[in-house]
């Protein structure tokens, strides 16, 4: 439904349950679990290997001198991901038996403010970069948290279309009665 | 044709969260549904967005004038700018990659601080222009902006995955900084603007 003078998408209506967020928020949060506890890549290079997770490349801006960003890298890819899936089931869950968490409203506006920084897609995007650029100096070996880490990426998006805030606000309604 | 009625003619607001219609109230209401607080507009919507836009312009000069990377290697030692690593990619033979950097870290942020630049003066002039057109650029420059994070993401991992002793130490620059701080205050001064203002503008006809 869109809005006839400026086109703007008015609402999105969508089929799926509570059951279904809560199903893919739970999906989404295991994959950020392994992405976070193995090596995103490994750099082979005159027999020395050195690998790097997540957190580890926040790290190194952050021993370089670079706090700032290392916070902007750690929160984008990390916290604000691990901040929604938790906050969103926190407030699902007792939807699904009627009943309501403390603190939802505020919860869910929070939700909502921080969506866009939330940048899975965009760090994939950048890893590629990082890895075209180092496959001329070493040797590039892919590992786990990459690929459970682009699975992130489809499940955030796929819990994003289950619910948009209106739908939610419509499974609050609900609840009520 | 469609036609549409305004919900201020008719004593309605929407609230700016969970998009519940309400029934006119006076200011500092509280939205009966979700309790975020219901304005006719953001308040001092303008003044907020020029302010971060202003700064990521100053920004936006050390963001590209600065190293954001400085390799050593056991050869060579080279500084690198937004630029120079987007050419370098180009030799590298990844053209689609250098096309897709230049596009993220060089086009779309200086796309950014025009088009919120040109929209805000349009606003603040009140020039009558296409507001259709208008909104659709704005909606644009929402979309895109978290894309130009992408260099920062790729210098994290370059930093935190080059430190093989003497070999090859890759080090973030300053230019980075001021990178990360032009995406994240352009996000900011979009995240501020409210849209309908630019349809508040007299049109001519």
């Amino acid at each position: 439904m869109r809005c006839v003078r400026c086109r703007a998408e008015l609402y999105q209506t969508n089929s799926a349950g509570v059951d279904s967020a809560v199903a893919v928020a739970i999906s989404a949060l295991v994959l950020l679990l392994l992405s976070n506890v193995y090596p995103l890549v490994a750099l082979q290079l005159n027999g020395s290997v050195r690998t790097t997770t997540l957190i580890g490349a926040a790290l190194g801006l952050y021993r370089q001198g670079y706090a700032s960003i290392a916070a902007l890298v750690l929160l984008t890819t990390v916290l604000i991901p691990l901040f929604q899936i938790l906050s969103l089931l926190y407030v699902l869950l007792p939807l699904r038996l009627n009943r309501r968490a403390p603190g939802q409203n505020e919860l869910f506006r929070a939700l909502t403010h921080l969506r866009p920084w939330a940048m899975p897609e965009v760090f994939m995007l950048g890893a590629l970069v990082a890895l075209v650029k180092l496959a001329a100096l070493a040797e590039v070996i892919p590992g786990i948290a990459l690929f459970s880490y682009g699975a992130l990426m489809l499940a955030l998006s796929g819990l994003a279309s289950i619910t948009p805030t209106e739908q939610f606000w419509k499974w609050v309604e609900g609840s009520r009665a | 044709m469609t036609t549409f009625v305004m919900g201020r003619t008719l004593g309605l607001l929407v609230c700016g969260h969970c998009r519940a219609t309400v029934r006119g109230i006076g200011s500092r209401a509280l939205c009966p549904r979700c309790g975020a607080p219901i304005h006719p507009r953001r308040p001092h919507s303008v003044a907020t967005t020029a302010a971060l836009l202003v700064s990521a312009a100053v920004l936006y000069v050390p963001a590209n004038l600065l190293p954001v990377m400085h390799t050593h290697t056991f050869f060579s030692d080279d500084d690198d700018t937004i630029m120079s690593g987007v050419i370098a990619l180009l030799h590298e033979g990844s053209w689609p990659l250098a096309l897709l950097v230049f596009v993220a870290s060089i086009v779309v942020p200086l796309l950014k601080l025009l088009a919120m630049g040109w929209l805000l003066f349009a606003v603040v002039r009140q020039s009558p222009g296409n507001a259709l057109q208008r909104s659709k650029l704005f909606r644009l420059v929402e979309f895109i902006g978290r894309w130009s994070m992408l260099d920062v993401y790729a210098i994290a991992l370059l930093v935190s995955l080059v430190q093989i002793r003497s070999l090859a130490n890759i080090h973030a620059g300053l230019g980075a900084l001021a990178f990360g701080a032009v995406v994240v205050l352009t996000m900011l001064a979009a995240q501020s603007f409210d849209e309908r203002l630019l349809w508040d503008i007299p049109s001519d006809g």
